[in-house]
């Protein structure tokens, strides 16, 4: 049973896929007479089978040695393209994370989406999501992981572009599948540039080929930033970060998965490479310097939004800036700590901010207030997930950011700067989205506010007791620090940059009118913070403008230059102009006649060619 | 036809609506198409909303403050075949009476709303509460820590009821104008005009109460004493809440903050059914296409026939339901401006009818908006 | 045996051309007589497709050479013979020959004028793209390749668009050169190495001078560079398919452009190996313009077909990547680049050909919304998801599998020029996304708010093609096994392969 079960674990990722197929009948229109709910089902049924099996390998699997398995898809010529599967508790732990938050996902989102007739897509491209991701989670194989991603972009897109008439959502998703596309294709060029380089693509066999391969400085950084292009865009950081916002025009309970787990995913891919970006200096530092970079400049932008789910989605761009930095690092486990404190806090703060948006048909936190009597399990979930994000109480983000704190206490002291400014930062913001939306007095928009349904307050409350378990969990699996070792500065400049930023959010004068400074410098800081620094701006008149002038111009040559010339020489014109022109509106014999004449002509000239 | 002449010509854009209206008409221009039409859907309207009624009264009666309402599409009615029948989806989508529900909740309005928020109120509310939960110290617990919870759970409650009232007077009345314009008694929009508006005038001062029974104790919530009405306490707030304002919907305006689609103050809202683009019906992020769905099932053969003679036959189906569907609303807000006019359409005195022109262009001013001008033509 | 892939669609047109007149040209009075020419159109293709499917089962992998030979001498005089033959290179452009032809015709108009002359001529280009990719005799192709050309130029000229005339000519007129040009590569070939027969020798060029080689190969190039096409040989290719009524778009696009891929890599690489390892570092170059110039040149289009079109002469610079580096593993892309682009340029044409027949137009800057569930066309636009994803090389399509072979196969030898062509792919990506964005999103404006409902016979076509696209690309090794050993054998004769690919890898390395 036990070696059945780990056999065939390359199932689970195939569940989600399966699911995303049983919705069809219904997502293409072919029942039309019933609804489409029993798409949804099905999906969380799949989910249900994915998240038991993956379980039952998780116990088997926990305290074992790693047993890949390993798939001969596509042999050709020299080029033998394995899917390596790496069944270890590691991975199995990963894929448990993604299938139980999915499932959460996907129960809110019975409620959330409730009033939705494309029930059925959704839940498809949810299922889809599901399955990439957990598959991401298993793989050992670079080519596995890199078309996975692809197809994560693939139903970011989808997702994103679920309300497809509404006029932003074409924009957004456009530019979320641009611009992870533009990782991809660099990834892509990594991927291929590897392949040659070491003849394979599984991890392990990568790992030790890093290990002796000498290559020059120059290729080594190319392919050291070619590969962390990839997740650069998954992950949302500079300059490939935009996406992210736009990207939260979709419906909420795929934000839910995509702050949580989707950004993960391009994460994991990138901690997999990590002993093969070692060889290149230039990669590590790139990854320390953009993940600082965005760490303090999307945490400063998240505290300029007034919409409820921006402000959020810049801070995992800010947190996502955390793991690079660990990566950059070589500290792996730190990352994986990031990662997964993360993905839990904040998908129960999306989970929140979803049942706040549904109740107040709003996203503006300056129309909001007194949501915090009435609405308990949506509030009490906004605290949970913002203690369990923040460093000041002994959450899981607590402990992940302790781990950081403490690994660079010593070697990278300014790295413990960059930790404690985020973590202040993202307290000052939770604190601020939080007194506005949830305390105060109530506002038109929020005068009516009963709690949401079952069908979203259950996951909810399901997943903040899980948030609140986190240390317990961590400690089960050994990854809290001994207390004999604990490193008492770091916990008291940890918790202070917590307070300091919780103090500050308390006590700030908070506007609930769109009013804007008088003072002309801060009124240029709050549109520069508001507007993203302007970034979008930046890409229109540079990359953008480059690609359309290059495509005019170059049909402009096309048409006027090319074709014109080939018409001034006019073969086509003179034909077509005399005697083919008498017969274009006449009968096809015309036609046939003037071939059978040029054929025979051909012929003739062959003929007294070979004698 | 009472002449116009002695009132100066109206400048309003809608002046020639105006005209209609003082003149016997109604805002939907009358041909037999759209008496048909009309008929037609209210008809398969007045089944779905007898469906809806009862859920909804069922909902406030039976399933008051119960924290997993599983069955409360169930009305109490629980078997295999139904379980069945429910998760294949196969049924009324009670979700968008919920929907309605919210509207008016969100949006308030009338003396309802400034009821909910009295002391009398929550001091009733506090006892069904105090009742229900006896034996639930958890529940109590989390009572006690947020006081609004429950309260505001029952208002919403009381406004479950309240549409399930309405609603309950408004099915029979398309129901009979169905049976009328089958006996033939029926024959231009102001005869459809003219049936809603007395079945709403019949009705109008019918008082609008709300009680729960929790353990054999009766526990009144809305009190006749409270002096709620059916058409100004329940109607005129759900015409506001429902055809006017409603909720952008996700599938066409964006939430964004800062893009600003959405507009701050409710009032502002133009949402409803009044409004609401008819195209993208049946996609994705568009509330109504549950109504629709729901009216699929019970329109006439006459209007079935009717739509399958158009080019896309069954498959846009969704989409012309819901042009026939506003073009019938159109004839029930007619019926609710005339029933509200301050004096008689027909009156003599030119004071009168001058306060009456005012009154129609304040209304045209809000429906300027609106799908008012697409309906004027044909165009299914 | 192979003959019937021939002599099936001839029978075929053979029996139309017999059936009654039923009227002048007028579809209406037709009605009286049923026409019986679309079922035997129909009916001859099917027969095709299983007789090469059959050939399919037959075949036996495990051998490099011809299969299933047939030979018979024709003309000695000329030195012509009649010999037809099978490899794993021919084979699968077999199949999807029949396979496109069929879905040409079924997505034919019925109330097409002149439905007999129409199928005619469509089982004839059937029967001459099957007789080109089976002739083992270099007048025998060239034959075929020009018996091919009378068809396809009727096709667009009578049942095209408003400038069909124009197109049509210059169709003709760019591939008449393109076939003088391929016949003078073979007539010096045959006489500057003596030989008295056109038969299919790879080892001829080897007793030729370098420099005549080089001549011979060029001329070669540019006959098949028409046919392609590769940039700046390329301008009649979007006017024919923007004149060309979509079932011919479907077969241009799907198999005839492979005609010049099948004889770049059957007569360029097969017979001038020498010549063509000289040229391939220029060859490579070539691709990387020719990719890019499609690929930008496709951004700045608003006709969707044109899109398409330009599309397809990125998608053939792949093709000419591959060839060039002529490893084991690139020339097999290029086969499994034919094949993928092939179908998927077939959707995609099918499908704008679905959104042009219901809106009238192809503009992208006038369609918008077409997504709309009940008015607008959903199913053609999820469709045309898939089948821009799929071109733009999303995995678990066949598109991305193929250009990875592609990429991988050249990289070792030309690895800046495989890295340009990559960014290729993310352009495709650009357009595509443009495409798709604007013309399936957004509100449906309410000029196209009462299209005429697409039938169920419209999306099968396209069911069909996006199910193999996906197929094949989650299991790409039921093509390649039919193509593998014949590659790899084709490359035995190539000389340098080994010493470029490693001095490359070296530099890498070092």
């Amino acid at each position: 049973m036990e070696q059945f079960l780990l056999q065939n674990s390359w199932w689970i990722p195939c569940y989600g896929f399966i699911g995303a197929i049983l919705t069809l009948p219904w997502a293409v229109g072919i029942i039309r007479r019933t609804g489409p709910r029993p798409a949804a089902y099905f999906n969380l049924l799949m989910t249900i089978i994915s998240l038991v099996h993956g379980f039952l390998v998780f116990r088997i699997t926990l305290g074992e040695d790693p047993q890949p398995l390993v798939i001969h898809w596509f042999t050709a010529a020299d080029l033998d393209l394995t899917l390596m599967l790496d069944v270890s508790s590691v991975g199995m732990g990963a894929v448990e994370l993604v299938t139980a938050l999915s499932l959460l996902a996907q129960l809110f989102a019975l409620g959330y989406m409730e009033k939705d007739w494309a029930l059925a897509r959704f839940f498809a491209l949810m299922g889809f999501f599901e399955g990439a991701m957990s598959g991401l989670a298993l793989s050992e194989s670079l080519f596995l992981s890199y078309a996975l991603l692809e197809m994560l972009t693939l139903s970011t897109y989808l997702l994103v572009g679920f309300w497809y008439a509404q006029p932003l959502v074409v924009t957004a998703a456009r530019d979320a599948f641009l611009t992870k596309r533009v990782g991809d294709v660099l990834l892509l060029m990594g991927v291929v540039a590897l392949a040659t380089l070491s003849g394979t693509l599984n991890f392990p066999d990568l790992y030790e080929w890093a290990e002796t391969a000498e290559l020059s400085p120059t290729v080594s950084t190319l392919l050291g930033l070619a590969l962390i292009s990839g997740p650069i865009g998954k992950c949302a950081q500079f300059p490939l970060h935009l996406w992210l916002d736009e990207a939260m025009e979709g419906p909420n309970p795929a934000s839910i998965l995509r702050n949580s787990v989707v950004v993960a995913c391009g994460a994991y891919v990138l901690i997999k490479l990590q002993p093969i970006l070692v060889l290149s200096p230039v990669a590590s530092i790139a990854l320390i310097v953009l993940g600082t970079m965005t760490a303090i400049g999307a945490s400063l932008v998240a505290i300029a939004q007034i919409d409820i789910k921006r402000a959020l989605s810049h801070s995992t761009s800010a947190y996502l800036g955390l793991v690079f930095i660990a990566v950059g690092t070589q500290w792996t486990d730190v990352a994986l700590f990031v990662l997964l404190t993360h993905a839990i806090a904040k998908a129960l703060l999306f989970m929140s901010i979803g049942s706040v948006i549904l109740t107040t048909s709003s996203q503006d936190i300056t129309e909001m207030g007194g949501l915090w009597s009435r609405m308990p399990a949506t509030s009490i979930a906004f605290v949970v997930g913002a203690v369990g994000l923040v460093g000041l109480l002994p959450l899981g983000g607590f402990w992940a950011l302790y781990e950081g704190v403490d690994t660079y206490w010593y070697g990278q002291p300014w790295l413990v700067v960059v930790l404690l400014i985020v973590n202040a930062l993202s307290a000052f913001n939770l604190t601020r989205v939080f007194r506005l939306v949830f305390l105060g007095p109530p506002q038109p928009k929020t005068r009516r506010a009963p709690e949401v349904p079952w069908t979203m307050a259950v996951p909810m409350v399901a997943l903040t007791i899980t948030t609140l378990l986190v240390p317990a969990i961590l400690q089960r699996l050994y990854l809290l620090p001994d207390w004999t070792y604990i490193n008492g500065p770091a916990v008291v400049l940890l918790m202070l940059s917590g307070a300091i930023g919780f103090a500050l959010g308390a006590t700030i004068h908070l506007n609930r009118t769109w009013a804007r400074p008088i003072q002309t410098p801060l009124k240029f800081a709050q549109d520069l913070l508001a507007y993203d620094f302007y970034v979008d701006q930046l890409y229109k008149v540079t990359v953008v403008w480059l690609v359309d002038r290059v495509s005019r111009l170059n049909a402009w040559f096309d048409r006027y230059v090319l074709d014109g010339a080939v018409n001034f020489v006019g073969l086509a014109s003179i034909f077509s102009g005399e005697s083919l022109k008498y017969s274009v509106s006449g009968q096809s014999q015309f036609y046939l006649l003037t071939i059978l004449i040029g054929v025979s002509i051909l012929g003739a000239l062959l003929t007294y060619l070979v004698w | 036809m009472v002449s116009t002449s002695n009132l100066s010509p109206s400048t309003h854009p809608l002046a020639d609506i105006i005209y209609r209206l003082e003149n016997g008409g109604a805002l939907l221009p009358d041909s037999p198409e759209n008496v048909m039409e009309v008929v037609g859907i209210l008809k398969s309207y007045g089944v779905v909303l007898d469906a809806y009624w009862r859920n909804l009264i069922y909902i406030s009666e039976h399933q008051f403050l119960v924290l997993f309402p599983f069955f409360k599409y169930f009305n109490g009615e629980f078997s295999i075949g139904k379980l069945l029948r429910h998760w294949w989806h196969n049924r009324i989508n009670y979700e968008f009476a919920e929907y309605c529900m919210k509207a008016m909740l969100w949006h308030g309005g009338g003396k309802l709303d400034a009821y909910l928020d009295t002391q009398e109120f929550c001091d009733r509310a506090q006892q069904a509460i105090q009742a229900k939960l006896r034996g639930n110290p958890l529940m109590q617990g989390v009572s006690k820590a947020f006081p609004d919870f429950l309260i505001e759970q029952v208002r919403q409650m009381a406004y479950y009821s309240v549409l399930g009232q309405f609603w309950r007077v408004m099915s029979p009345i398309f129901l009979t104008l169905s049976d009328r314009y089958d006996r033939g008694e029926i024959k231009s929009i102001p005869d459809v005009v003219n049936h809603v508006l007395q079945g709403l005038v019949r009705a109008a001062d019918k008082p609008i109460t709300y009680a729960v029974n929790i353990r054999g104790q009766e526990y009144e919530l809305i009190p006749k004493s409270a002096g709620l009405t059916f058409l100004m306490d329940a109607a005129v707030p759900y015409v506001e809440a429902v055809f006017f304002r409603s909720f952008p919907f996700m599938g066409t305006v964006s939430y964004n903050a800062q893009a600003r689609q959405i507009p701050p103050e409710q009032e502002r809202f133009s949402y409803g059914a009044l409004y609401a683009d008819p195209l993208p019906v049946g996609g994705a992020g568009i509330p109504p296409t549950l109504l629709m769905q729901d009216m699929t099932h019970f329109i006439p053969d006459y209007l079935h026939r009717f739509y399958q003679r158009t080019p896309r036959g069954e498959t846009d189906l969704r989409v012309k339901i819901c042009v026939s569907f506003q073009k019938s609303m159109f004839c029930v807000t007619t019926a609710a401006i005339l029933g509200l006019m301050p004096f008689p359409a027909d009156t003599p005195d030119p004071e009168q009818r001058k306060k009456n022109r005012i009154y129609l262009e304040n209304w045209m001013d809000r429906l300027l908006e609106s799908r008012l001008i697409s309906v004027q033509v044909c165009e299914v | 045996m192979l003959s019937a892939l021939i002599v099936i669609p001839l029978l075929g047109a053979i029996l139309i051309g017999l059936l009654p007149r039923v009227s002048s040209s007028h579809a209406q009075t037709g009605a009286e007589v049923p026409d019986y020419s679309r079922a035997i159109a129909l009916l001859a293709v099917t027969l095709a497709i299983f007789w090469s499917v059959l050939l399919g089962f037959k075949f036996d992998t495990s051998i490099s050479h011809l299969q299933f030979v047939e030979n018979m001498p024709w003309i000695d005089a000329l030195g012509l013979t009649y010999r037809l033959g099978l490899d794993g290179l021919s084979l699968p452009l077999l199949v999807i020959n029949a396979l496109l032809t069929w879905f040409a015709i079924y997505s034919t108009d019925e109330l097409l004028q002149r439905p007999r002359l129409y199928y005619m001529l469509i089982l004839m280009l059937n029967a001459g793209v099957a007789g080109a990719f089976l002739a083992q005799d270099l007048l025998l192709f060239f034959l075929f390749y020009e018996i091919e050309l009378i068809p396809l130029y009727l096709l667009i000229a009578i049942w095209g668009g408003a400038q069909r005339g124009y197109a049509a000519t210059k169709f003709l007129i760019y591939t008449a050169i393109s076939g003088v040009l391929i016949l003078a590569a073979f007539l010096g070939l045959t006489w500057l190495s003596g030989a008295s027969s056109f038969g299919y020798d790879p080892s001829r060029s080897q007793f030729l001078p370098l420099a005549t080689q080089l001549i011979l190969l060029g001329t070669l190039l540019i006959g098949f560079g028409i046919k392609i096409p590769l940039v700046p040989l390329h301008t009649w290719l979007p006017d024919a398919h923007v004149e060309a009524s979509t079932p011919i778009s479907v077969l241009l696009a799907g198999v005839l452009l492979k005609l010049g891929t099948y004889g770049l890599l059957r007569f360029g690489l097969g017979l001038f190996p020498e010549a063509w390892s000289v040229l391939s570092p220029w060859l490579a170059i070539w691709a990387v313009v020719s990719v890019l110039y499609g690929a930008f040149t496709a951004i700045a289009q608003s006709d969707m077909k044109k899109m398409v079109a330009y599309s397809s002469i990125a998608h053939m610079g792949y093709i000419l990547l591959g060839a060039a580096a002529a490893t084991p593993l690139s020339i097999l892309g290029t086969v499994f680049q034919m094949i993928s682009h092939g179908l998927i340029s077939a959707l995609l044409f099918l499908l704008v050909g679905v959104v042009h027949k219901k809106t009238g137009t192809r503009d992208i800057n006038i369609l918008h919304g077409l997504l709309t569930p009940e008015r607008g066309l959903p199913i053609i636009g999820s469709l045309m998801i898939v089948g821009v994803m799929a071109s733009a090389g999303i995995p678990g399509m066949m598109g991305f599998i193929s250009e990875f072979i592609i990429f991988r196969g050249s990289f070792p030898v030309f690895p800046v020029q495989t890295l340009l062509c990559m960014v290729g792919t993310g352009l495709t990506a650009v357009y595509f996304l443009l495409l798709v964005n604007r013309s399936f999103f957004g509100r449906l404006p309410v000029q196209f708010s009462n299209l005429p409902p697409v039938q169920w016979s419209e999306r099968i076509p396209g069911f069909l093609l996006a199910t193999m696209i996906v197929f094949l690309g989650l299991q790409p090794s039921w093509l390649v096994q039919w193509t593998e050993t014949t590659t790899t054998a084709m490359l035995i004769s190539y000389p340098t392969i080994g010493a470029v690919g490693h001095s490359l890898t070296q530099k890498d390395k070092g």
